[in-house]
């Protein structure tokens, strides 16, 4: 045995297997098949948090995920993870576990000042409290506050450790949420008819509650042999479902077990997507607490939880219990304890009679039929009880414990996120909630429906009612064995609050008492929304499990109108506590999100150059180490001065096919291309249907009825989304294919004034004079070996060449070029000499192609045709859209030449500082001209060439006075590129 | 990975990584010359299969995941778009993608389960037998997936290829991982119109 508390055997636990661990520093012993909470209860740790608010001690509550207090810390190899449940952390050899919310001590929490100081901070008191002064909620409140709230701390995981957490898909035609005796036995059929089953179950073993009563052993042993031998059913323990999304969509949690923790190396758990046909919810129905003073006392436990501690790790709740029930099923844990040699001090029935008091007296128990918990004594941990008796007089009962019951309430939350109303049901003083048919059943305790064998009964009619809707009707089963019988039950009766003074909590994670859903109801929270927004009952991590339906009920009885008006506040995903981890799957470091490289990608790397995100793109920014304008000047002058080359593979190409090929582009593009002759090539925009740019670039009629389109690097795969929207949607007459070559093609841009020299010597036949081959010229050519295309555009402003061929044979045509262009001092130049290039030409690129910016706006009105329909021709001309007096696209230079542009400069005039009139969008050193050059967007901009602005940058404290040019800064007529 | 990966491979082959080097064509139908195509297809020998679906004869595959549009993997230099854009006048396009498109051929035991770690598609045998196809989504990439006999073709756009490839490889190293050179598009063709 490990711990004072662990008294027998433990269905789970193997006493051969110590497990070391420690809490709050200290080393302790557990066994293998522990949960924290049972190894911590076992060595007689009471205490184990404190509580939210009051910093009140707390102990174990709950023995399954729905646990309110023992949260705490785990601190492993991935780091420390704040908000775990002690009951779902299973026990491995040196698990560190740290207690939260306490300072400086779990023992000695001086925060717990707020308890006495209790009556001051109520429900809401946050929105009474701090309202005044104005000016304090910044400097002082929401500071003070932010550091007191939250619990535990988190602390990032170590560099180069496996991802915690995977998303897996899983697909089948039934999901079984539950593997109690209903959900085995819906299991079971279903499996038995063909059906592919997956069988959700959050316990770490399949049985539910059939694993509290020893009777059930031989069946569920059965049960599970036969599942197992099932080629189409699944079994997945430790999976929690966290919610359902519709269309048969589940999420689940599943938390690895060791051997599979080990082959995953070192992976936490398993997010899963599950799609199914049909659902059927066997989840069960969780205890629920009662309100009566010092309900949250260390050692106060639903009675369920104290059954389960026993049977499963051996671990008596305490030495002396009493019980405070309802109802005849928690007289079960009794009866066990008392087998198990711990008597309980009494048994505290709040009904006047009940079959199950009947045995337990038969047994030798003391059962006080009709009596009330009133009080329970201590503090730190439970000394005794205070009863009050049917005749109205009191009695203190010595305790060290206490197990309560005060009913059972069927988990609704998947069905009602499936559409499903609350009912209420009388008998069972409870809600239930049934899936829609069309989703699926609820079947066993979910529905209200008490008793494992009649649980397994009710699922096994759900079971067939689905199997039959699948198209496969169940068999009947062979020879199964016979479920135990329920034995005879009275009916529960309601408790919700035992009225006396002192707090009694509806919410113990939230420390919410029933004062506060008294004081939100009178203060016009009615509904049960607003009272659990304004006092954060049924929030957190436990979502109001325990105490979520006696809340409903104290607001009822506040309102003065029946509990089944009240209802329950709605329950949406999560079920239980999910890390981000989770969330995140293997979608982390390297595989975050996907990078795409050009073709020569390695070689750009050996060259030097340091690259850039741009979209997913890796792209060379510089092929230089060191940062600054040097080494991109250097780049930019040889494209000016000699010959360059750079790698545009990444701009978007789309090939348009079809007889209505002209007219397609027509319609996108606000400029024509049916008169486009076959081997030119021509500059476009195309606008948004709001009459707004969305992109540009160059468009080549390669036959009658193809093209390729050239589009931005930025807007690749949102042009083709467009076009196959309008191709589909608006403009579905046009027989038009389209597809995307982007990847096909690496592209290479070549030059400066000898770019012509250079590409000669590699295309062989194809003659480059300005006569044969002129500006925007396109022909299909052999490029050093390979066959390919040749263009003659430009956007840096120079005579230049674009050669494409298949990515593929990219590497050698690249090192051919580079070859050839040797003699020529040919240099490969990246982004940002690019930039430098045509922001001196005064082309746009997206900083200008920003989406607030028009044709107009950027001096292409004179593309928009005259007429024909095309994207955004009718809203493109409001005449908000279409003024002048926007901000329109000027070149800047600073007046003072040594003066430096920074990209984001504010536009003034000396006499209006703070009115901004535009700002620019694009800066750079330049290559020919003298000083910094940039291009601005500027309210009335074309009217203001010629004149001065300041430009103005507040975060650098700079002042600059500016020139207002043409955007054409360099080679205004075209001499160059058509050189 | 960002760096290293510092997880050792797991014993046993569960899966196995082969790239695959073939030409890619596209062909595209024009609107309602669906069936001239195929049969002008089916004139040069090849057969031009449903939506959805994959056909292997030797040394080419041919599969579908759009109406109207047909992907040719061949053994590297058989034929071009050249030689189908004259074959097929005014029925639709052809459409080179060589090199647009990596493939990778997963086979083992373990490849439907590794796959299940990103692909929402349902790919039980029983669901995506062999002789289907599909276009999804898989680690944010878009992908062609088409069962084989044993195995799985992955077509990836090429840009993005070694970013899948990184992610095969963390993901099916716990399954047991054997990465091959290269494989030949003879070793998964075979001929299935039986």
């Amino acid at each position: 045995m490990t711990g004072p508390s662990r008294i027998t055997q433990g269905l789970l636990t193997d006493p051969a297997k110590p497990v070391r661990f420690s809490f709050d520093g200290r080393s302790l012993e557990g066994l293998a098949g522990d949960t924290l909470a049972s190894a911590l209860l076992a060595n007689g740790r009471r205490i184990v948090g404190r509580s939210f608010k009051y910093h009140r001690p707390r102990g174990v509550v709950t023995a399954d995920k729905g646990e309110p207090c023992a949260l705490v810390d785990v601190i492993g190899e991935s780091g420390r993870e704040p908000n775990r449940l002690a009951t779902a952390v299973q026990l491995s050899e040196g698990l560190r576990a740290v207690s939260q919310n306490r300072w400086p001590t779990l023992e000695l929490d001086l925060l717990a000042v707020n308890d006495w100081l209790g009556r001051f901070l109520p429900a809401g008191f946050y929105y009474k409290t701090f309202m005044a002064p104005g000016w304090a909620w910044e400097r002082l409140y929401e500071p003070l506050i932010r550091r007191a709230a939250g619990l535990g701390r988190l602390e990032s995981r170590a560099q180069g450790h496996a991802p915690p957490a995977e998303i897996v898909h899983d697909h089948a035609d039934v999901l079984v949420v539950g593997a109690g005796s209903a959900g085995l036995t819906a299991a079971l059929l279903l499996g038995s008819a063909g059906l592919r089953v997956l069988v959700a179950e959050q316990d770490v073993v399949l049985g539910g509650g059939t694993l509290l009563d020893t009777r059930w052993a031989p069946w569920r042993a059965d049960a599970c042999a036969r599942l197992a031998s099932l080629p189409s059913v699944r079994c997945l323990p430790a999976t929690t479902v966290l919610g359902a999304y519709g269309h048969g969509t589940f999420g689940a949690l599943e938390t690895l077990a060791a051997h599979e923790r080990a082959r995953f190396h070192g992976m936490r758990e398993r997010l899963r997507v599950i799609r199914v046909a049909r659902v059927l919810l066997a989840c069960g129905a969780p205890e629920r607490l009662i309100a009566f003073a010092g309900n949250d006392v260390p050692g106060v436990m639903l009675a369920g939880a104290a059954h389960a501690y026993l049977r499963r790790y051996g671990v008596a709740l305490g030495q002396r219990p009493v019980f405070f029930l309802n109802n005849d099923e928690a007289y079960g844990s009794a009866m066990a304890l008392a087998q198990a040699g711990i008597r309980a001090s009494a048994i505290i029935d709040a009904r006047p009679q009940a079959l199950a008091a009947t045995r337990a007296r038969e047994a030798g128990l003391e059962v006080l039929s009709g009596a009330l918990m009133t009080e329970v004594l201590g503090r730190r941990s439970v000394r005794g009880v205070r009863v009050r008796l049917p005749d109205g007089s009191s009695r203190t009962l010595a305790a060290d414990s206490v197990a309560v019951s005060g009913g059972h309430s069927p988990a609704t939350a998947l069905a009602c996120q499936l559409g499903a109303p609350l009912t209420w049901v009388e008998a069972i003083t409870a809600f239930t909630a049934e899936a829609p048919a069309a989703a699926g059943r609820t079947a066993g305790a979910a529905r209200g429906v008490f008793g494992a064998a009649a649980a397994a009964r009710d699922a096994e009619l759900a079971a067939r009612a689905l199997a039959a809707e699948l198209g496969r009707p169940a068999p009947e089963p062979a020879a199964w064995l016979p479920w135990p019988p329920d034995p005879a039950a009275s009916p529960v009766s309601a408790v919700w609050e035992v009225p006396g003074s002192g707090k009694a909590f509806v919410d113990l994670q939230n420390d919410v008492t029933t004062a506060d859903v008294r004081l939100a109801c009178r203060e016009g929270y009615e509904h049960v929304e607003h009272m659990k927004r304004y006092t954060t009952c049924g929030m957190a991590t436990d979502q109001g499990r325990s105490g979520g339906l006696v809340a409903s009920a104290v607001l009822a009885a506040a309102r003065g109108v029946p509990l089944r008006e009240v209802g329950q506040s709605r329950p949406r995903p999560f079920a239980e506590p999910v890390a981000f981890a989770a969330l995140a799957g293997g979608e982390v470091g390297g595989h975050y999100k996907p990078r795409r490289r050009l073709a020569l990608h390695d070689w750009h790397e050996q060259a030097g150059a340091t690259f850039v995100s741009t979209g997913l793109w890796l792209r060379p920014l510089v092929y230089a180490a060191q940062s600054g304008w040097e080494p991109v000047l250097a780049e930019a002058r040889a494209v000016r001065r000699a010959v360059g080359i750079t790698d545009v593979s990444t701009l978007g190409k789309i090939d348009v096919q079809g007889p209505d090929a002209a007219r397609f582009l027509d319609f996108v593009y606000a400029n024509t291309f049916s008169t486009l002759a076959v081997g030119r090539a021509r500059y476009g925009i195309m606008l948004r249907e709001d009459g707004m740019l969305f992109d540009d670039g160059t468009t080549s009629r390669l036959a009658p009825g193809h093209f390729l389109i050239t589009t931005t690097t930025a807007n690749s795969a949102a042009v083709l989304e467009h076009l196959e929207f309008h191709l589909q949607a608006v403009r579905p007459e046009l027989d038009v294919v389209l597809t995307d070559v982007c990847d096909q093609w690496a592209q290479f841009a070549v030059a400066g004034p000898r770019a012509r020299e250079v590409v000669a010597s590699l295309v062989g036949d194809l003659e480059l004079s300005n006569e044969a081959f002129p500006f925007m010229a396109v022909a299909a050519a052999n490029i050093g070996g390979v066959a390919g295309r040749v263009f003659r555009i430009s956007f840096s402003g120079e005579l230049a060449y674009e050669l494409a061929v298949p990515a593929r044979a990219a590497l050698p045509v690249w090192q051919a070029i580079l070859e050839a262009g040797k003699p020529h001092g040919i240099r490969p130049y990246g982004l940002d000499a690019l930039n430098t290039l045509r922001i001196e030409k005064g082309h746009v690129t997206t900083a200008e192609l920003n989406g607030n910016t028009s044709a107009t706006d950027l001096g292409f009105e004179r593309m928009l045709k005259k007429s024909g329909d095309f994207i955004g021709r009718t809203l493109g001309a409001r005449p908000g859209i279409v003024s002048p007096e926007r901000l329109q696209l000027v070149g800047v230079r600073p007046v003072d030449r040594a003066q430096r542009l920074r990209n984001g400069t504010q536009l003034v005039t000396p006499a209006a500082r703070s009115a901004s009139l535009g700002y620019v969008t694009s800066s750079t050193p330049s290559t020919e001209l003298e000083g910094w050059v940039g291009l601005a967007l500027l309210a009335g901009g074309r009217q203001r060439i010629g004149s001065r602005l300041l430009g103005v940058s507040p975060l650098h404290d700079e002042t600059t006075e500016l020139e207002i040019v043409s955007p054409h800064m360099l080679d205004p007529e075209n001499l160059r590129v058509r050189a | 990975m960002s760096g290293p990966d510092p997880r050792p491979p797991s014993p046993g082959a569960g899966i196995r990584l082969a790239p695959v080097t073939a030409d890619i064509l596209e062909l595209a139908a024009f609107r309602n010359r669906s069936a001239d195509l195929e049969r002008l297809a089916a004139a040069r020998g090849v057969a031009l299969p449903a939506c959805g679906h994959l056909t292997r004869r030797p040394a080419r595959l041919t599969l579908s995941v759009r109406p109207g549009r047909w992907l040719l993997l061949t053994a590297p230099a058989t034929e071009g778009a050249s030689a189908w854009e004259g074959a097929i006048p005014g029925c639709g396009a052809a459409v080179e993608l060589s090199a647009a498109l990596a493939a990778t051929v997963l086979s083992g035991p373990a490849v439907r389960e590794m796959l299940i770690r990103s692909c929402r598609l349902d790919l039980a045998a029983e669901a995506f037998p062999e002789a289907h196809a599909a276009a999804t989504i898989m680690v944010q990439v878009p992908v062609i997936l088409a069962a084989l006999e044993g195995a799985m073709l992955l077509l990836t756009p090429a840009t993005m290829a070694r970013h899948v490839h990184e992610w095969l490889v963390t993901t099916s190293r716990p399954f047991g991982l054997s990465l091959a050179p290269q494989a030949s598009l003879a070793d998964f063709s075979g001929d299935n119109s039986a």
